[in-house]
């Protein structure tokens, strides 16, 4: 290159070097040659050329049992798989557990999925299978190898794969203008259950929280103790990639394996705590989110006694008052009253009643009891508990004008009905004054 | 009847007419209307101007008075085509005309005296007969009588009640005449109202200092086409419902130029249906094809709204046989999937294309493998900086589209500039069929020039500009004329909508009638607004720039432009959103003190001649294309072989890669970042980068926005900010936050900041010297253009008082330097030039200052771009002693000065140059021609900030000194 032109370019922001952080752990430069030892890959080829493939076999986590029901549950409402397609991919076999890793989370044409990580229970335990390219030209061989996995395994199995692995990885096959993308039998993305089954344990859900607190980290067998931290993936690939230093991608390598361990771990869980509804040994709160995303999926007797099984065990106290107000509903559903207004009264003779349970009761008082005095009693309360969860900006101005129109309308129609009521109140109404 | 049809011949009787008259509003007309051959039987002028008020004067004047002298009554021919009606007399302005010979003869003969005579008997008596020849006897004033070289008389006869100004009736030129006719012509109502606002304009403009130019233009003639017979008969029925039978000549070029393949630029004024010419081939190709697609480019979000609810009503005609959509920021993402696969037009902005479409583009397959058509509209504004970005983009776009097999071609539409075809084939880097001739009809219409009074003369105050605009739009709305206020900033659009709104309160219950429309208002809002303008629901609008673009608001009565828009194309493009198909309209210019206001309020011709201005752009400024080039590898590989632009781009490629960008494998670069190349680009500015003004003095309110690079210099701490005639100091600077609070005060002085500025030239592309004028001396001079550096730091500031501009303090600052490599045009004076100025050295030193200040005025009105783009420093010529000192205040300027030989550097403010310097010095004649032109005129004394800038203390001579540079170094002033 002239001389004149470094000069101009010496000129030019745009090229000023990308900041990045130290290489990771070993200064000097090691030789790339020595990848296949410290990774304890081999070399694998088809028709679009050579790749990297590192197989592992681990004894934990076990394979674990599914069934339909559970998979219905879990795979999103708008899912439109048939009867059959459900049976099919309730067995694990056909499962192809996947994790990537890539050059950024930004997803765009640009960014890479340079490692696949796919793992599914073979001989008892989890195999595991890592497609990498060395470099970009390797590209096409490990997406053709991974339409030939999910051919076989048609069932995907991911950790947030709808948002984020799958689109990136539909982009990277469209990319090759050579390779379809492969079509699956169904997409299990486990982030969304996970999400509502321990929120409101963990809080935040990710995948190392939750084999942490929930899976219980030392009986899988692994810790996350000597893991690299995730957000600096894509430099230890460039690392890599330039030839600086590999033992920042064998931390990746590791990284992925644990990431599909736990994955396979979480499954294995969920399916457990979902196939077992009763008599399991699930914690309260555990049992109310099941209730819940039950509740959420139309299953509402079964939703019903799960609700009432954690109501019987220790549930802090907002969540109790939730799971009442909600087994309240379910109840009413099923026209179970005498459930209904039990819970109802609960909820209206606690320290702070609910305007929710108020209204419930005035509803049932005026149409089923037909007790209208206690019907037009319970409507005021539930009226002044409205204004003051409005106050305490519990629900909004507009949802407050709402709410109240509609009991002042029942205050409104038990009016005449009341007159009545006070002169024969513990009389049964004459037939001719009817 | 065109208005360039104008011959010597009627220039010549131009000249004879009074000064005062030249500012009447029937000399315009006259001179616009005035057929080539003078000796035409008859022709007739002139709208009503006032249907007269009840009880007016007029009905209680008393009869005429008989004539002193008998009447050649055998001349005069009455007109037979139309008599006058009584009802249309009133008020109505006749020309007459006549032959003078005729009339002289006949005078002489029957008055058998040779005494000519004497003006005020000779009109009494003119008008008299006047009043009888054209069969009405009202109390009628001869206004002045105009006669040719080919002595054809001109009579202009009107009402004394039509406007104040009271004409003296002692026109030499009057000799007699004998009248041949006149014709009233009849017209709209709306026509009346403008005409009623033009004449009391006029009528104020007493000193011919306001109405700078009067421009009539008659009504136009739609020219028309049939509809071609390849287009398909469901889409020739679509739009027969619209009620397009058939197209106008130019529409009917370019849709036949489209259908022929070629990349077509369609350059025709507002409102003459451009956007046809491109949605009828591209519909017509998706009914027959229904997997092509298109892309539509518009600078703005709103613009794409705009042409999606026309696309509409097409589409629900044919029963919706296509998808429209726009995708924008403010299309929700649910929504996005779908329009990807359904939208066979999809709409957008550059910016969206750049950072939303291109990084996706896998997301897009079904779009780009079927790209068909590309449409950018309005053209012109890709321009500079902007139109740089563009050009990359769109190179990447192309690239993509190759990558899924597409090659789509290019439909272009543009407001008139010079160079319409080249700035598209520039963009797109194709040829381009142009098409510019226009069949579409216009309705009669005004172009005024107002120069707001000055207030004083030697500081060369003029009225404040915003007041003035407020007056004249009131004008129009008090009469209920619809009008449309456009304001350069958002600010000023607030201020102008709290005088309009205020002088039109809304009756209570009623809508709010005057509307603000601007960047901040929500969508929802701006459409009501846009449906309220087509329905007439809202009478009065001011905007910013927003509604300057192709926004269907339906025309309007009458458009009000506060401060000069920045360029031509800009001012025609706000001056055509006034102009209703029958009917008058009209367009007020009102001149800021701006020097580019000024040249322009000053110099009419420059504007009303053929547009001079030229869109630059540079898409190979080497920071551009590196960071286009960083997003072009994010989208695909980059092969070792590949062209950018006619680029090779392995040099930069290996740069980059060497930063850690990319990384090459086998002959493809791949992006290795983790960061999106895109997000960190933005298409727009030069720097986005600005400082809110916030005032203090009681509850915190912004006043105001700098942007960065003049913010260093107008609010420093302890700097005075004027704004609307306000003082304000700055009390404090907060770099990160990039705001500066500020407290009104009252103060004797203002404050000058010290900007230390030094220019180093780089390397020298071209130089030539100015070559002398005949009969003179060497102008020792020469221009030059290429590379520079220019590194820029704020030092300090002067405390200067106002009127006597003594200089009464100063202070110190410390703020941050600048520096950056960009491109530039100087003048370089030499020695010999600099002694012939007959001036004492502080003289010279303001003169050039003042010289520079309005030298790079005047190139930002002809290089069409904003004067933030262009920056001006003096310098050493180098290398002097191995210093490159700035001639600043600090720096004395005596006896070892001797053998300074100034740079007048103007460069881009733009790291790496955005193509401004090269096209500058090619017309740096043109250059120093209009820069003369615009001192000369002005008629401060010792400079003011509409020519040389504001006078320097202790040098009164500024302007001399840069005039006398000037006219040595100008060959001739055209």
């Amino acid at each position: 290159m002239s001389s004149g032109l470094q000069e101009q370019f010496s000129r030019i922001s745009a090229f000023s070097p990308v900041t990045r952080r130290e290489p990771s752990s070993h200064p000097e430069p090691q030789d790339p040659s020595n990848l296949l030892t410290v990774l304890g890959g081999e070399i694998a080829r088809n028709r679009y050329g050579e790749f990297l493939v590192a197989r592992q076999w681990y004894s934990s986590p076990e394979r674990c049992g599914a069934d339909t029901e559970v998979l219905r549950l879990l795979l999103s409402a708008n899912s439109e798989l048939t009867e059959w397609e459900l049976q099919r991919a309730a067995d694990p076999e056909k499962w192809l557990l996947l994790d990537t890793e890539t050059t950024g989370l930004v997803g765009g044409t640009g960014t890479y999925a340079f490692l696949i990580g796919l793992a599914w229970w073979e001989s008892g335990g989890i195999r595991i299978e890592q497609l990498f390219m060395r470099d970009h030209d390797e590209e096409h061989s490990i997406l053709l190898e991974l339409a030939d996995r999910l051919a076989e395994r048609p069932v995907l199995v991911t950790f947030n794969g709808k948002c984020f692995d799958w689109p990136l990885l539909q982009n990277r096959f469209r990319m090759t203008r050579q390779i379809a993308t492969p079509a699956f039998a169904a997409h299990l993305d486990l982030l969304h259950p996970a999400r509502q089954l321990w929120r409101l344990q963990i809080g935040s859900v990710r995948l190392t929280e939750l084999e942490q607190y929930v899976l219980g980290a030392e009986s899988l067998g692994w810790s996350r103790r000597n893991d690299i931290d995730s957000s600096r993936i894509p430099e230890f690939y460039f690392e890599f990639l330039r030839g600086v230093a590999i033992d920042g991608i064998a931390g990746v390598f590791h990284h992925n394996r644990m990431d599909l361990r736990g994955l396979a771990a979480l499954a294995g869980r969920i399916f457990r705590m979902l196939s077992q509804l009763e008599g399991g040994e699930q914690e309260p709160l555990e049992l109310y989110a099941i209730s819940h995303l039950l509740n959420r999926r139309g299953e509402c007797s079964k939703a019903r006694r799960v609700y009432e099984r954690c109501l019987s065990m220790k549930l802090p106290e907002p969540i109790a008052r939730r799971a009442r107000n909600e087994a309240a509903r379910l109840a009413k559903r099923e026209r179970d009253f005498g459930r209904a207004t039990e819970l109802w009264n609960e909820l209206a003779s606690s320290s702070e009643p609910s305007w929710e349970a108020l209204e419930q009761l005035a509803i049932y008082n005026e149409r089923r009891a037909r007790n209208f005095n206690e019907a037009a009693r319970l409507s005021r309360l539930a009226l002044a508990e409205l204004r003051r969860a409005s106050r305490l900006g519990l629900i909004t101005p507009e949802r407050h004008e709402h709410l109240s129109a509609g009991i002042k309308r029942r205050l409104a129609r038990l009016g005449p009905k009341l007159d009545l009521g006070c002169a024969w109140q513990s009389e049964p109404l004459p037939k001719m004054l009817k | 009847m065109g208005r360039e049809a104008c011959s010597t011949d009627s220039y010549c009787w131009l000249d004879f007419v009074r000064p005062d008259f030249r500012r009447h509003r029937a000399f315009w007309y006259a001179r616009s209307l005035l057929p080539n051959n003078l000796s035409a039987a008859s022709y007739s002028i002139v709208p009503p101007i006032v249907p007269y008020p009840k009880g007016s004067r007029l009905n209680s004047q008393s009869p005429i008075e008989p004539p002193s002298y008998p009447l050649p009554h055998g001349h005069v021919q009455r007109s037979t085509a139309t008599p006058l009606e009584p009802g249309l007399q009133l008020g109505h302005l006749h020309v007459v005309e006549g032959r003078l010979a005729h009339f002289n003869a006949q005078c002489a003969r029957e008055r058998s005296s040779p005494a000519p005579l004497t003006p005020p008997e000779l009109l009494k008596g003119e008008r008299t007969w006047l009043v009888q020849t054209l069969g009405c006897d009202l109390n009628l004033v001869l206004h002045t009588i105009i006669v040719t070289e080919a002595h054809n008389a001109l009579a202009f006869i009107g009402h004394p009640a039509h406007d104040s100004t009271s004409f003296a009736f002692h026109s030499p030129a009057l000799q007699g005449g004998s009248v041949a006719g006149s014709i009233p012509v009849s017209r709209s109502s709306s026509g009346n109202e403008i005409e009623r606002v033009v004449d009391q304009l006029a009528a104020r403009d007493r000193n011919e200092e306001l109405l700078s130019a009067l421009h009539h233009f008659p009504a136009q003639e739609a020219k028309w086409a049939p509809m071609p017979e390849w287009v398909r008969p469901e889409l020739v029925a679509a739009y027969g419902d619209k009620g397009v039978q058939r197209l106008y000549s130019h529409q009917a070029r370019a849709i036949a130029a489209i259908h022929e393949r070629h990349n077509t630029v369609i350059v025709t004024p507002t409102a003459s249906g451009k956007t046809l010419c491109y949605n009828l081939p591209v519909i017509n190709s998706v009914l027959e094809g229904p997997d092509v697609r298109a892309l539509y480019l518009f600078p703005t979000k709103a613009l794409a709204q705009d042409q999606l609810a026309e696309l509409h009503e097409l589409g629900e005609r044919l029963e919706s046989a296509f998808g429209v959509f726009t995708y924008d920021g403010d299309t929700p993402s649910d929504a996005r999937a779908a329009i990807r696969e359904r939208g066979h037009i999809v709409l957008t902005n550059p910016d969206m294309l750049h950072a939303g479409i291109l990084p996706h583009h896998t997301r897009w397959t079904r779009l780009f493998e079927s790209l068909r058509y590309i449409v950018l509209d309005e053209l012109h504004t890709y321009r500079g900086v902007f139109g740089s970005h563009l050009a990359n983009v769109l190179r990447r776009l192309r690239r993509v589209a190759k990558f899924y097999g597409s090659d789509p071609r290019f439909i272009a539409c543009s407001a008139t500039i010079a160079n319409p075809a080249e700035l598209a084939q520039r963009l797109t880097e194709t040829d381009f069929e142009c098409i510019s001739e226009n069949g579409a009809p216009a309705g009669e219409k005004f172009f005024l020039f107002y120069n707001p009074p000055v207030v004083n003369r030697y500081l060369g105050i003029r009225r404040s500009y915003i007041h003035e605009s407020a007056r004249i739009a009131q004008e129009f709305l008090k009469r209920d004329l619809q009008t449309l206020v456009f304001a350069n900033s958002r600010l000023h659009t607030e201020l102008l909508l709290t005088y309009l709104q205020h002088a039109n309160r809304a009756a209570p219950g009623r809508e709010q009638s005057i509307r603000g429309y601007r960047g901040g208002y929500l969508p929802n809002e701006r459409r009501e607004i846009e449906r309220g303008l087509r329905e007439e629901r809202i009478s009065g609008i001011v905007s910013t720039n927003a509604l300057e673009l192709g926004i269907d608001i339906g025309s309007l009565d009458a458009v009000v432009m506060a401060g000069y828009p920045g360029t031509l194309a800009s001012t025609w493009q706000r001056a055509g959103r006034a102009g209703r198909r029958n009917g008058s309209s009209c367009a007020v210019f009102v001149a800021s003190s701006a020097p580019i206001d000024q040249f322009i309020v000053q110099n009419p011709d420059y504007f009303f001649g053929r547009s001079p201005e030229h869109a630059f752009i540079q898409p190979n400024n080497l920071e551009i294309l590196v960071n286009h080039l960083k997003c072009a590898a994010f989208e695909l590989p980059i092969r070792r072989d590949e062209q950018f632009g006619g680029i090779d781009v392995a040099p930069i490629c290996e740069r980059l890669e060497e930063s850690g960008y990319l990384h090459r494998t086998g002959n493809n670069w791949h992006w290795t970042e983790q960061a999106y190349p895109a997000d960190t680009v933005s298409l727009r500015a030069v720097t986005s980068d600005s400082f809110v003004i916030v005032d203090t003095t009681g509850a915190p309110e912004t006043i105001g926005e700098v942007d960065f690079p003049s913010a260093l210099t107008t609010v420093h701490p302890k700097a005075i900010y004027l704004h609307q005639g306000q003082q304000y100091q700055v009390e404090r600077l907060d770099f990160e936050k990039r705001k500066a609070y500020v407290k009104q005060v009252q103060l004797e002085y203002y404050t000058d900041a010290i900007r230390y500025t030094q220019v180093r030239v780089l390397d020298t592309a071209e130089t030539l010297r100015f070559e002398p004028a005949e009969s003179r001396n060497e102008p020792g001079a020469t221009r030059n253009h290429g590379d520079v550096l220019v590194r820029s730091q704020v030092v300090g500031f002067k405390k200067i008082k106002f009127f006597t501009n003594e200089n009464v303090g100063s202070g110190n600052l410390e703020l941050p330097e600048n520096e950056m490599h960009t491109t530039a045009v100087w003048l370089t004076l030499e020695r010999s030039l600099i002694d012939s100025l007959l001036f004492p050295v502080r003289d010279r030193q303001s003169g050039m200052h003042g010289l520079l200040y309005a030298l790079s005025s005047m190139a930002t009105l002809l290089l069409m771009c904003d004067r933030r783009d262009l920056g001006t420093a003096i310098g050493e010529r180098p290398p002097l002693l191995g210093l490159d000192l700035e001639w600043s205040e600090s720096f004395g300027f005596g006896e070892e000065r001797e053998y300074f030989e100034p740079n007048l550097y103007i460069y881009d403010v733009y790291p790496g140059g955005i193509g401004f310097s090269e096209p500058l010095y090619e017309i740096a004649n043109v250059l120093i021609a209009r820069t003369r032109k615009l001192i000369e005129a002005c008629p401060c004394g010792t400079g003011c900030p509409s020519c040389v800038g504001p006078a320097d203390q202790g040098s009164e001579n500024a302007k001399e000194v840069a005039l006398a540079i000037l006219r040595r170094i100008g060959a001739v002033s055209r």
